[in-house]
């Protein structure tokens, strides 16, 4: 019987799921032996952990995935209250900096390590000499900067990986020995110019950059061939264990110091009461020398408990762990400078539906998505997600055939008027006709196609709500796609399911060129702008 | 199957019930765990394990008390945690449990523990430091932290990579001890003690003026810092499992390093070194009864022997030093029995006003 029922429970674990938005309430209330926690999305590899654990304690997790900063809002804001009894990210760092959710963090217990290194495929280390030698973050800024190698790492306001590891090199750069300040930020911005230089890929989620820089190395992608990421060593481990990769990583760990994550399962304080309990039973079993030794093998995160040895997996080397700045002040400056001066600048064209399918609360909505990223919402996220300096922005909206491409250039600095054309432009979108998802989305690679190669990071977004019916078809797609130059194959086309669009097809035009799709019909479509911005 | 499983669930449950009729009548040595009442305390988090230990709860449960305890910062418990829930509050020092009696009127309280505070370090580190003159050996088995020393390290900002005929440990960071938040945590305000008294010339901080001429050094050694954590276990633990990179000088209770070495479970390797500041500063423990059961809770840890005794085993000391010398003796391990030139805790008014000042620089 009680197997009868352990299994049921084990059942409820998986039917329940989780769900991928921190913004939209749960659907399950408070309840004794149910943690609804919020969380980073690396910790969905710790379901099988977590299915035992349900079984070992009675304790059920519930998750809602949301991304570093998105959290810690959601936290400050008041939105988590009552709707988590906890939250669990990667590093309490940022949601500590913020005094509004610092505040409503209760009892914080951690579960397991990992620090943010760079991974590079052998024969690049090997080449650069790197495989066995210290490496500081100073060499590989300088590597960086003479294009020496290229590589992957997320977007530092959507995830943790990304923040950490711009934290990191910036403090390595300004080698002050403390945690950096605001103040410091200028005069390291030069050369984090130069170890910026050598990102080819961004991405919003740890997750889905191994994913795509795996299928970039097999050839499943398009575009050029990337030589290393920048990303939690639990995640680098992983992908040399799947052993999918064509040649294993050599995990390079900066000498001067990384910047670890503590995984610290932490109760909210105002949950119910008992939470409290709940909390520490999971928590108990979760630090077990069992349980410990089950995360390490099946996640490659490091113990939190001093007491289980590390696997032979892990280097022998002594991690130096780089201050982390404590300021919330801090850390705007920083992630200010990285998107408006730091990073390689973006060029992104929106191929946009404005079909008469898309009348009335659609293009209301698709108008409020796009007003969203001129920096109209002050919120923190979308003060992260606005266009930025240096960044060139193009609109094709599109019914029978495209429109006019509008495109818009936003300057390093005063970058307010160009924000409000771009704003105006999307208030002025006016919806009729049909849908013409190819041929505009072809418009699309013929405007690039003409712009000089400058070095920009640039990608398309498609967003339609309905069938193609008009002009050129998936087919044609097809077979342009094939046609198309080196460069022009790489560049990522994120699509947007919206409304009726068609699922198959936006999958497949995101697969073929190494974009992502985007489901905006059951979530509000300026959450989705916002999300994709995390890969432009 | 949903029928199945409710059926399931309910015979398990009748079940239990069942037990627990047939097993709580039969005991009369003591309350059975499903009798005893509950009592609810919050305090630090070093002293979580203490009251998670059945031996513990054993104890108290002879006087039919069942403790649950919650770890939280000890200013936090002072300023942030809704103390509603609970029936006593066990802060690790006298100036937190000062804030919580006046705030709450109560004018009861027990100190049943003490604990120097120290520093965890490890051997490479204290060489490098005794090289430097800042280590030296104590009067017993024990090495020493001059604080006056390493606050002239830390005045000039010196780095590890700094230090002449530094091989072991070339690290391009601060010489600087991690501490946990100065926001949150009792360990972190027992560091300000500490540094200001040796700061003011070694006297207790108590004036404007002594506050105005030691804030801005003072404020310096937790903000180059950077981030901190808010419970002293916190980065005791970083101490332990992720060693000399990440935490090579962490400010803790002495318990909790004597507790580790107590329990034997390895966590302690023999390159730690634990050493003791010169002057020394006493934590406190004090617990602050709210209501109901929590004033008996604190009798019983001031009055009980044998809970004095698993406190001894905790790494606590208690009002009874030989229990304690007794217990680290029997495991063959060293810790002074008197500790001299102690530094004094500023008041608590003092105390917050300072602190309050740092705060400052986080926002």
């Amino acid at each position: 019987m009680k197997r009868a029922i352990a299994t049921a429970l084990a059942v409820a674990a998986l039917v329940a799921g989780c769900s991928s938005d921190g913004e939209q309430p749960p659907v399950n209330p408070a309840e004794p032996g149910r943690l609804r926690v919020l969380a980073g999305s690396e910790l969905a590899d710790l379901k099988p952990v977590l299915d035992q654990a349900a079984q070992a304690t009675g304790v059920q997790v519930e998750f809602t995935f949301t991304g570093t900063i998105e959290g810690a809002e959601i936290l400050a804001s008041g939105k988590a209250d009552g709707r988590f009894d906890a939250v669990w990210f990667s590093s309490n760092r940022y949601p500590q900096a913020l005094p509004e959710a610092a505040r409503r963090l209760g009892t914080q217990t951690k579960i397991a390590t990992s620090p943010v290194v760079l991974g590079l495929s052998r024969a690049k280390a090997t080449e650069l000499g790197w495989a066995d030698k210290p490496v500081t973050w100073t060499d590989i800024a300088q590597a960086a900067a003479d294009k020496k190698f290229s590589y992957g790492m997320t977007d530092p306001s959507a995830s943790n990986s990304g923040f950490s590891a711009l934290v990191g090199v910036a403090s390595a750069l300004a080698g002050t020995g403390s945690a950096i300040s605001a103040t410091e930020i200028s005069a390291v911005t030069p050369r984090l110019k130069g170890f910026f230089a050598a990102q080819t890929m961004r991405a919003g989620s740890s997750g889905w950059l191994s994913e795509a820089y795996q299928r970039r190395a097999t050839g499943e992608d398009p575009g050029a061939e990337v030589d290393g990421l920048i990303n939690y060593e639990s995640v680098l481990l992983s992908l040399n264990a799947g052993g999918k990769l064509p040649e294993p990583l050599t995990l390079v760990y900066p000498s001067d110091g990384v910047v670890t994550a503590d995984y610290p399962l932490t109760a909210l304080k105002d949950a119910p009461e008992h939470v409290r309990a709940d909390h520490r039973k999971l928590t108990d079993y979760l630090r077990e020398p069992d349980a410990q030794r089950e995360i390490m093998s099946r996640t490659h995160r490091r113990p939190a408990v001093p007491t289980v040895e590390l696997t032979k997996d892990f280097t022998a080397q002594t991690l130096v762990e780089l201050p982390f700045p404590a300021t919330e002040q801090a850390f705007d400056a920083l992630l200010m400078a990285y998107f408006d001066e730091i990073r390689r600048p973006s060029r992104t064209v929106y191929v946009l539906d404005v079909s008469g399918s898309m009348d009335g609360e659609r293009i209301t909505s698709l108008r409020g998505a796009l007003v969203g990223l001129t920096g109209a919402n002050n919120d923190l996220v979308g003060r992260y997600r606005r266009f930025h300096g240096r960044e060139e922005v193009t609109f094709i909206p599109f019914s029978d055939q495209p429109q006019q491409p509008i495109s818009f250039s936003v300057p390093e600095s005063n970058p307010q008027g160009e924000l409000d054309r771009i704003k105006s432009a999307a208030e002025g979108l006016d919806s009729s006709g049909g849908t013409a998802i190819y041929t505009s989305l072809d418009r699309a690679y013929q405007l690039l196609q003409a712009q000089p190669d400058d070095g920009r990071f640039t990608s398309i977004v498609l967003m339609t709500d309905g069938e193609n019916n008009s002009g050129q078809d998936y087919a044609d797609f097809e077979r342009a796609q094939a046609n198309r130059d080196e460069r022009l194959k790489g560049v990522p086309v994120f699509t947007v399911l919206f409304g009726e669009g068609n699922k198959g097809e936006m999958e497949n035009v995101a697969r073929r060129t190494g974009g992502k799709v985007f489901d905006a019909r059951d979530t509000d479509l300026q959450h989705v702008f916002r999300e994709i911005r995390g890969y432009q | 199957m949903k029928r199945r499983i409710s059926i399931g669930l309910a015979v398990v449950l009748l079940a239990a019930v069942v037990a627990a009729i047939v097993f709580g009548s039969g005991g009369d040595e003591g309350t059975p765990a499903d009798q005893a009442q509950v009592v609810r305390g919050v305090g630090g988090s070093e002293k979580a394990a203490f009251f998670a230990d059945p031996r513990v709860g054993e104890a108290f449960g002879k006087h039919g008390l069942r403790v649950e305890f919650d770890a939280a910062g000890s200013r936090q418990i002072a300023t942030a945690v809704d103390l509603g829930p609970y029936d006593f509050a066990f802060p690790s020092s006298r100036p937190a449990a000062q804030r919580i009696a006046v705030d709450k009127k109560v004018t009861k309280s027990y100190t049943p523990f003490r604990s120097p505070m120290a520093v965890a370090t490890f051997a490479p580190i204290a060489d490098l430091l005794t090289a430097q003159g800042a280590v030296h050996k104590g009067l017993g088995e024990y090495q020493v932290l001059d604080v006056a020393k390493y606050l002239e390290l830390t005045a000039t900002g010196t780095r590890w990579d700094q230090l002449p005929g530094n091989t072991a440990y070339p690290v391009r960071k601060n010489v600087l001890i991690t501490t946990t938040d100065p926001r949150d945590s009792n360990s972190a305000a027992m560091y300000l003690a500490l540094t200001s008294y040796v700061l003011n010339g070694n006297a207790v901080v108590s004036t404007p003026d002594a506050e105005a001429k030691v804030l801005p050094t003072a404020a310096k050694l937790f903000i180059d810092q950077g981030y901190t954590q808010n419970s002293s276990e916190g980065p005791f633990e970083d101490y332990l499992a992720a060693g000399m990179g990440k935490a090579p000088l962490v400010f803790i209770y002495e318990s909790q390093f004597l507790d580790r070495q107590l329990r034997g479970d390895g966590s302690i390797r023999p390159d730690m070194r634990l050493l003791y500041p010169q002057p020394t500063l006493l934590s406190e423990h004090t617990l602050v009864p709210l209501k109901g059961n929590g004033d008996r809770v604190g009798e019983l840890l001031t009055t009980d022997p044998g809970l004095k005794r698993l406190a001894a085993e905790f790494g606590f000391r208690t009002d009874d030093p030989k229990t304690f010398l007794d217990v680290v003796a029997g495991k063959k391990l060293n810790a002074p029995a008197d500790l001299l030139a102690q530094a004094d805790v500023p008041s608590y008014e003092t105390l917050e006003r300072l602190l309050t000042e740092i705060a400052r620089h986080y926002r």
